[in-house]
């Protein structure tokens, strides 16, 4: 504005006024600062275990900041040099913290600790663009941490409060209804792109590799030391949901394979190493186990929650049932099947198991090495005991019931709060305290076994299930942490593998009904989180509640999270029938063009008027050109008064082409009368003046190095 | 040769209210436009000199009313006085039968006066006892008025501020004005108003301006504000087609006080203010916000798209 404005613009009540309606999008007291500062914290506050504490720390003082000026407590700004310093000290802080997270939680941080840094200093429109895009991004990385379907809505509110932010910043004095409506036009035009991209663009893979901390926290662990289930007893965590195709088998038979553990020190059981070698060469050339399977079989899809491991979970005996779960699950001599990717997200596969066929498979050398392997020393009594049993009981049939009818007959009993047993623990638990839980009569039977020459494993993984059904709905299983369990296979010569579970004579309620039943009267489930929705079953709301959140999870997972690259191919063959490379390749591009033709429509008028009238383009380029040089029109500055202002900032060898190029356009577009103006010479004479000058202004701006 | 008049008469008036250039410039561009002013300004500030000045600058007849509480549209109008030896009614113009009029104190009238005024201005002609009477041409009214929260005042409903052209706010002048004021008063010094131009070479000027060129892209620039103005929430009162006009010709006047034939965004720019300013009126309630509404809209808007 030129700058008589000034003058009348000089009483009193206005002249505070004039310059704040020019800055009052960058004013601190603007809205949109404060809700980036909510979204920042929130997001922080959900992912505080990814966070660094430090960071947490900086972000929180940096919305403080932010809220303390909005408020007007405080008037100034941290200065540059300050968040310089602070960013440089930061960063050196991050690389000696955060080095041993490894790169991806590293980066989170990074963007973390850059969008509370950015925060403290947004002072331009620039910087505040740069914000929202970290923020927006940021909200983006909050998924590869959580996925479940409230984190979603979370982080989908948060996106829309960035883009309501943003919305706010740029007309701070529209109200918020009205903002809102502009929100809702945005979103509800960003939809059907957002469903076309869902749904038809091509799933890549993981760009980058996944963290892979923190397994032995929840879910099971590859090492069993009696004592160490019963904490996972506890938890009320989701561990996997299957879907069947037909009816799901019972309670009884819900055996739920996940690790086989043959390498008993007498203390705990775990994974052989051997094996493990082996497992290693075997994937290494490729080769496979494939069980030999016959008989009545049940289809069903698992999805599996994610943790961070290999192993997944079957009924005996399982088969990859799908192409895509086939590539993806390798299985290994144990019938244990194991992905080639860790599981870093919820991973649906498919499998078809061969229930009453028992593993007729022959006993190869390395299976009878390692299952008749035993600790050196430990555990006399039972070695004793043992021997004497074995020499009464030559036959391996009336061995095994002889060693079951113990734990019947003797007065064992089941309980989650066993005593500790330090010193030869199958000892202490045969013969004193004859309480425990399944690991400990899995691990005493099996050491039996061995004892008495009879190859003999511990498969720890999950038996039971909730059944959860519909009407017209396919049934499906939620399996939680708290049904973890552990129970013995032993190798016989005339049926090969067999499942024994002494649990089940001890406690047939913890087979037959699950934990919760079996542990009425002890009044141990899940007794260390109170709160838990499973401990309300007897309440009808609360059960009621707890189904329906169980089985709104359930759909989010099977139809949004489980929309991989098999489903959507499955969507291809529905729009265009046979899949072939060229159909497939026709739909993407079609996608594509039908999302470029939407954006062109939309941004159609704007290009169009640009390029109707040469004049108004020429000019449009010198300002284009003075704008990279830092010389930027505001956009309500007239013509005259931008050359004026330009005559006063730049050299004159600049300034006089852009002055003779205004004048040109001024005379152009405001001073030329009649119909037939764009058709007359003179017109033409200006135009090229304007094309010479422009030129020359370009040659000016790259002579004086402003280019 | 009429501008250089102009500039002038501008140059002299300037050297009676010193350092106000450019309220002068946009007070004869007002009454170039044929528009009437309104001057709002507290006590003091050179209200009543800069009209007198500009009365006796364009050579024009001048009168002038102070507005009371208690002023009658009578007063103002005239009144019909029986001749008891003609044996008839007499007619005797009151003041505002002059080329301009000086509105002293206009909001300080009851409604019922401000009324009859406002009338008059907008029809140039006043009807008293059923008879029809022309008000001399031109005829200008310059109002002058406090701000609305000193004592004693009925402010202007919106309707009766849409009727003046421009409203234009004198402030106080800088520091060496002030000090040039002082020292001629010391020194004695008086300088003399005298008659730059005759009123027949102002309304010549007059019809010289409706002659000025407004391109489509300045007529879609006034027409951008004037949208915007009625589309934003900003504004509670928008601007009124009257308004729009009001815009056009008074950016003409400028246009053409500053020699040229071809009116630029920048000739609305420096105008809008003056014109809209008393036109618009805060949706918001802050009374601090009220100030910046024209330069709001101006920012709001770009001249060239």
């Amino acid at each position: 504005m030129s700058l008589w404005h000034k003058f009348i613009f000089k009483s009193k009540r206005n002249k505070v006024k004039q310059s704040a309606a020019r800055d009052r999008q960058h004013q601190a007291n603007n809205p949109a600062f404060i809700i980036c500062s909510l979204v920042l914290i929130i997001f922080d506050l959900s992912l505080l275990d990814t966070v660094l504490g430090w960071i947490s720390l900086l972000v929180a003082c940096s919305v403080t900041i932010r809220i303390a000026i909005y408020f007007a407590y405080q008037k100034h700004m941290p200065t540059l040099r300050t968040l310089n310093l602070l960013a440089l000290l930061s960063i050196i802080g991050l690389i000696y913290s955060a080095w041993p997270l490894g790169f991806l939680i590293g980066m989170v941080n990074l963007l973390v600790l850059a969008c509370a840094l950015k925060l403290m200093q947004v002072r331009s429109q620039r910087d505040f663009y740069q914000l929202v895009v970290s923020l927006l991004f940021l909200l983006g990385c909050g998924f590869i941490f959580q996925q479940s379907m409230a984190f979603t809505l979370l982080y989908s509110l948060l996106s829309l409060a960035v883009i309501l932010a943003l919305g706010f910043f740029h007309a701070p004095n529209l109200k918020v209804k009205q903002q809102l409506k502009q929100l809702t036009m945005l979103c509800l035009q960003a939809l059907p792109i957002g469903l076309l991209l869902f749904l038809l663009l091509p799933q890549l893979p993981p760009l980058w590799q996944t963290p892979k901390a923190k397994s032995s926290e929840t879910g099971l662990a590859d090492k069993i030391t009696p004592g160490d289930i019963a904490r996972l007893s506890q938890s009320s965590e989701l561990a996997f949901r299957a879907t069947f195709e037909g009816n799901a088998p019972t309670q009884q038979n819900r055996y739920w394979r996940a690790i086989v553990m043959e390498d008993f020190d007498g203390r705990s059981w775990q994974i052989h190493p051997l094996r493990k070698q082996n497992r290693r060469f075997q994937q290494l050339v490729q080769q496979e186990f494939s069980p030999i399977v016959a008989g009545p079989s049940i289809d069903y899809d698992v999805i599996a929650e994610p943790t961070q491991q290999h192993w997944l979970y079957a009924l005996d005996i399982a088969v990859p049932r799908t192409v895509k779960s086939q590539s993806e699950i390798w299985q290994s001599d144990e019938f244990q099947l194991i992905s080639h990717q860790p599981l870093v997200s919820q991973y649906q596969y498919a499998l078809r198991s061969y229930v009453q066929t028992m593993p007729r498979q022959p006993l190869s050398e390395l299976d009878r090495k390692l299952n008749l392997s035993l600790p050196t020393q430990g555990n006399p009594l039972t070695q004793k005991w043992v021997s004497t049993l074995r020499q009464q009981y030559p036959h391996e049939q009336a061995f095994i019931n002889v060693l079951l009818d113990y734990f019947k007959t003797e007065n064992f009993s089941y309980t989650l709060r066993p005593k500790p047993m330090f010193v030869d623990p199958v000892d202490t638990f045969l013969f004193e305290q004859q309480a425990g839980f399944c690991s400990h009569y899995a691990s005493a039977l099996a050491y039996s076994l061995r004892l008495g020459g009879i190859p003999a494993r511990i498969v720890a993984g999950y038996q039971g299930g909730e059944l959860m059904a519909k009407a017209r709905q396919q049934q499906y299983l939620s399996v939680y942490q708290y049904d973890a369990h552990a129970w013995v296979e032993a190798w016989l010569p005339d049926s090969g593998w067999t499942r024994l579970d002494p649990t089940t004579l001890v406690a047939p309620d913890r087979i037959n009904f699950g934990l919760r039943q079996a542990m009425q009267e002890e009044g141990s489930f899940l007794a260390d989180s109170p709160f838990a929705l499973a401990r309300l079953t007897n309440i009808a709301l609360f059960n009621n509640l707890r189904l329906l959140l169980a089985d709104m999870d359930y759909n989010w997972s099977r139809w949004v999270l489980g929309f991989d690259s098999q489903k959507q191919q499955d969507l291809f063959k529905a729009i265009v029938g046979k899949l072939t490379p060229q159909r497939l390749a026709m739909l993407g591009l079609a996608i594509v063009a039908v999302i470029g033709l939407l954006l062109t429509l939309f941004f159609m008028p704007h290009w169009y008027a640009n390029r109707l009238n040469p004049v108004q383009a020429l000019y449009q380029k010198a300002l284009t050109l003075l704008g990279k040089n830092g010389q930027i029109r505001a956009h309500w500055q007239g013509p005259l008064d931008f050359s004026l202002h330009i005559q006063q900032h730049l050299p004159e060898a600049i300034s006089q082409p852009f002055k003779r190029l205004t004048e040109s356009y001024l005379q152009l577009n405001y001073q030329t009368q009649g119909q037939d103006k764009h058709k007359s010479v003179s017109h033409k004479k200006s135009i090229n003046t304007m094309r010479r000058e422009l030129r020359l202004l370009k040659n000016q701006l790259s002579k004086h190095q402003f280019l | 040769m009429t501008q250089q008049l102009l500039n002038q008469a501008i140059h002299h008036c300037s050297r009676i209210l010193i350092g106000k250039q450019q309220q002068i410039k946009l007070a004869i561009t007002c009454l170039l436009a044929n528009g009437h002013l309104l001057i709002e300004d507290l006590p003091g500030m050179g209200k009543t000199t800069l009209s007198h000045t500009l009365a006796k600058v364009l050579g024009l007849q001048y009168s002038r009313i102070q507005f009371t509480s208690d002023l009658l549209p009578a007063d103002m109008l005239g009144i019909n006085i029986f001749d008891n030896q003609a044996q008839t009614f007499q007619f005797h113009p009151g003041p505002i039968f002059s080329q301009l009029v000086l509105a002293d104190e206009i909001n300080r009238a009851s409604p019922k006066t401000q009324s009859a005024l406002l009338e008059a201005m907008e029809e140039r002609q006043v009807s008293l006892d059923g008879v029809t009477r022309t008000l001399p041409s031109p005829f200008f009214v310059i109002g002058t008025q406090n701000p609305a929260h000193q004592a004693g005042t009925y402010p202007l409903p919106e309707s009766q501020l849409d009727r003046f052209l421009m409203r234009i706010q004198l402030g106080y002048p800088d520091r060496e004005a002030e000090k040039t004021m002082l020292l001629q008063q010391y020194n004695g010094e008086k300088p003399q108003v005298s008659e730059v131009m005759s009123y027949a070479q102002f309304t010549a000027a007059q019809q010289l301006t409706v002659g000025v060129h407004a391109s489509d892209e300045l007529l879609n620039y006034i027409i951008r504000l004037v949208t915007f103005s009625r589309e934003s929430q900003q504004f509670a009162n928008p601007l009124s087609p009257r308004a729009t006009k009001a815009l056009l010709s008074a950016a003409k006047c400028w246009a053409f006080i500053n020699n040229r034939d071809y009116v630029l965004p920048e000739d609305v720019q420096a105008i809008l203010p003056a014109v809209a300013e008393h036109r618009l009126r805060s949706n918001s309630s802050d009374i601090n916000a009220q100030g910046s509404l024209s330069q709001a809209l101006l920012e709001a808007v770009d001249p060239l798209a």
